[in-house]
């Protein structure tokens, strides 16, 4: 007689509502993550995923039912070690920038009490799998931003965790340097058998990396299952407009604008690389579907500027998206 | 005056500066990090939030940095007897120059660490760091370019401060200057040693600035 082990997290009817917000960020939330799964946890602005990793990390407490990490409750007696089983990669990698890229990985096992010459044994075999080794005396400020995030998942994996919880690991980063982290952070899943989380708002992410998926929507959740059947046969209206958004082959090859990829407020410069890593994007989704595509820029870019790698700039008040026409290759 | 009286005269003055600021400027500079520190850990949002003990220091550290020095200097002399023995001298002048540096050193500390990132400080908190280790760990070393610039602004206003403890019997370059040049109408001594004080002030930004650069690594 075997009992099945205990999924890696469990919410049971937790609901967490921040002081002076009318509406829950989390409400009467029941998932199971399951042992040795990649889950993606999905969501707009606003769903509740921020909450959600901050309940599992220890950094806020749910107002109403409870939480089981490893199957163990998370409580304040249980949060040390429950946060020592559990490794954390950020959005905006949130590395030490006072301290080299060796003692960033060490830090958590610093925090622990482990003697040094352990520590840094330890940090620089993590750094040797995630392939940087060679920059370990080097400082965050003098790292590309994929180089970043792979110091930051040495460090969630310092401390040998069995949960590796990623917050929009691969948001702040352009798609290619995205995809490889992806690949890393699915190997690593298989190798080192972790349950891995990935909270996200991007569909690429899921679709790439994941077994299982979590739809959560204004703090519900709207929808959860194996990747495969909930993207194939998605329940809940949120999936679908989810899924809608992210089909690329329909304005290519109708011919229409990107319209509905709308872009935050951010400055000029910050839209002229999305612009360019957007361009990036298209092409990459036109050669997919063998479609020829080319890029209009705004009417101030010297025509030169086109094709290539670079789409022209953009104007200073908002972003004008590139026109695509399409030609269907014979 | 010539020149070999008045050399002996601004090295032992510059000497007798220093002997007043820097040991005022290291006790400074510990305590105003301690104060500093618990009011970026007890405000609001903070780490340890403690409305009554944030908005009590707050209040201690604006009354101590809005008393001229000069005004300082003169409600002093009681606790500056009680702890050097006497009120004259550079070795007196001490006590109310570090008790006119801890808030100034507090609200440079409380400023730097509240410029660190909140994104490092979440992620050591998720990673189990106590708040003392999140101090001695992430926020002081994080904030240590700041907090060595902010040393040698608080070293600068100390070496201006101990001109005016001069004046009333602490030694050093400004007593030189009030006996000698004024008192006495010797332009010569007072234009030397306001160069002196230049000197010395060129000086120390200059290091203080090398420093903080060199250990920057952003």
């Amino acid at each position: 007689m075997s009992t099945a082990p205990p999924p890696a997290l469990e919410f049971n009817h937790v609901t967490k509502t921040y002081p002076g917000q009318p509406q829950a960020a989390l409400q009467d939330l029941t998932l199971r993550i399951p042992r040795g799964s990649r889950t993606g946890i999905i969501g707009r602005s606003g769903a509740g995923k921020s909450t959600l990793v901050r309940l599992i990390s220890g950094l806020e407490t749910p107002d109403a039912g409870h939480l089981q990490v490893h199957g163990q409750p998370l409580t304040p007696a249980t949060l040390k070690q429950l946060q020592a089983r559990t490794g954390l990669v950020f959005q905006h990698f949130n590395l030490l920038a006072q301290r080299s890229v060796l003692h960033n990985v060490t830090l958590p096992l610093e925090l622990r009490g482990t003697p040094k010459a352990l520590r840094e044994r330890r940090a620089r075999e993590l750094l040797q799998l995630v392939g940087l080794e060679a920059l370990a005396d080097r400082y965050p400020a003098q790292l590309s931003g994929g180089q970043k995030q792979r110091v930051g998942i040495a460090r969630a994996l310092v401390t040998d965790p069995d949960l590796l919880l990623a917050d929009e690991a691969t948001s702040a980063l352009d798609p290619e340097t995205s995809a490889g982290l992806l690949t890393l952070l699915t190997e690593l899943q298989r190798e080192r058998d972790l349950t891995l989380i990935l909270v996200t708002h991007q569909l690429e992410v899921i679709r790439a990396a994941t077994t299982h998926v979590a739809v959560l929507d204004q703090g519900k959740l709207v929808e959860a299952g194996e990747t495969a059947s909930v993207l194939r046969q998605p329940q809940s209206a949120v999936t679908r407009a989810l899924l809608d958004a992210h089909r690329p082959e329909h304005p290519l090859l109708a011919g229409e604008t990107l319209h509905h990829l709308t872009l935050p407020d951010l400055g000029a410069a910050t839209l002229d690389r999305l612009a360019q890593q957007r361009a990036r994007i298209v092409r990459a989704e036109a050669h997919a579907l063998g479609v020829d595509v080319w890029l209009t820029a705004p009417d101030h870019v010297p025509a030169a500027e086109l094709g290539g790698t670079g789409l022209g700039g953009t104007g200073l008040g908002g972003i004008e998206t590139p026109r695509l026409i399409p030609e269907v290759s014979a | 005056m010539t020149w070999d009286v008045l050399w002996p005269l601004l090295w032992q003055a510059t000497l007798e500066t220093l002997w007043m600021v820097l040991p005022s400027a290291l006790i400074a500079q510990i305590l105003g990090t301690a104060l500093g520190a618990v009011l970026t850990l007890t405000r609001p949002g903070g780490l340890r939030p403690q409305a009554v003990v944030y908005r009590g220091l707050d209040a201690v550290v604006n009354v101590g940095r809005s008393l001229p020095f000069i005004i300082l200097l003169v409600l002093l002399i009681p606790l500056t007897r009680l702890i050097t023995g006497t009120s004259i001298g550079s070795t007196a002048a001490t006590v109310p120059l570090t008790m006119a540096a801890i808030p100034f050193v507090a609200r440079l500390v409380d400023g730097a660490l509240r410029d660190v990132p909140g994104g490092v400080v979440e992620a050591a908190r998720a990673m189990g760091a106590s708040t003392a280790q999140t101090v001695f760990k992430v926020l002081l070393p994080e904030a240590r370019p700041a907090l060595v610039h902010g040393f040698t602004v608080m070293l600068v206003s100390l070496i201006g401060y101990s001109a005016m403890a001069g004046a009333i019997g602490g030694g050093g370059l400004g007593d030189v200057a009030i006996r000698y040049g004024y008192q006495r109408f010797e332009t010569g001594v007072m234009i030397a040693t306001v160069l002196a004080l230049l000197v010395l002030v060129q000086a120390v930004q200059w290091l203080g600035d090398r420093i903080a650069t060199h250990t920057d690594h952003r």
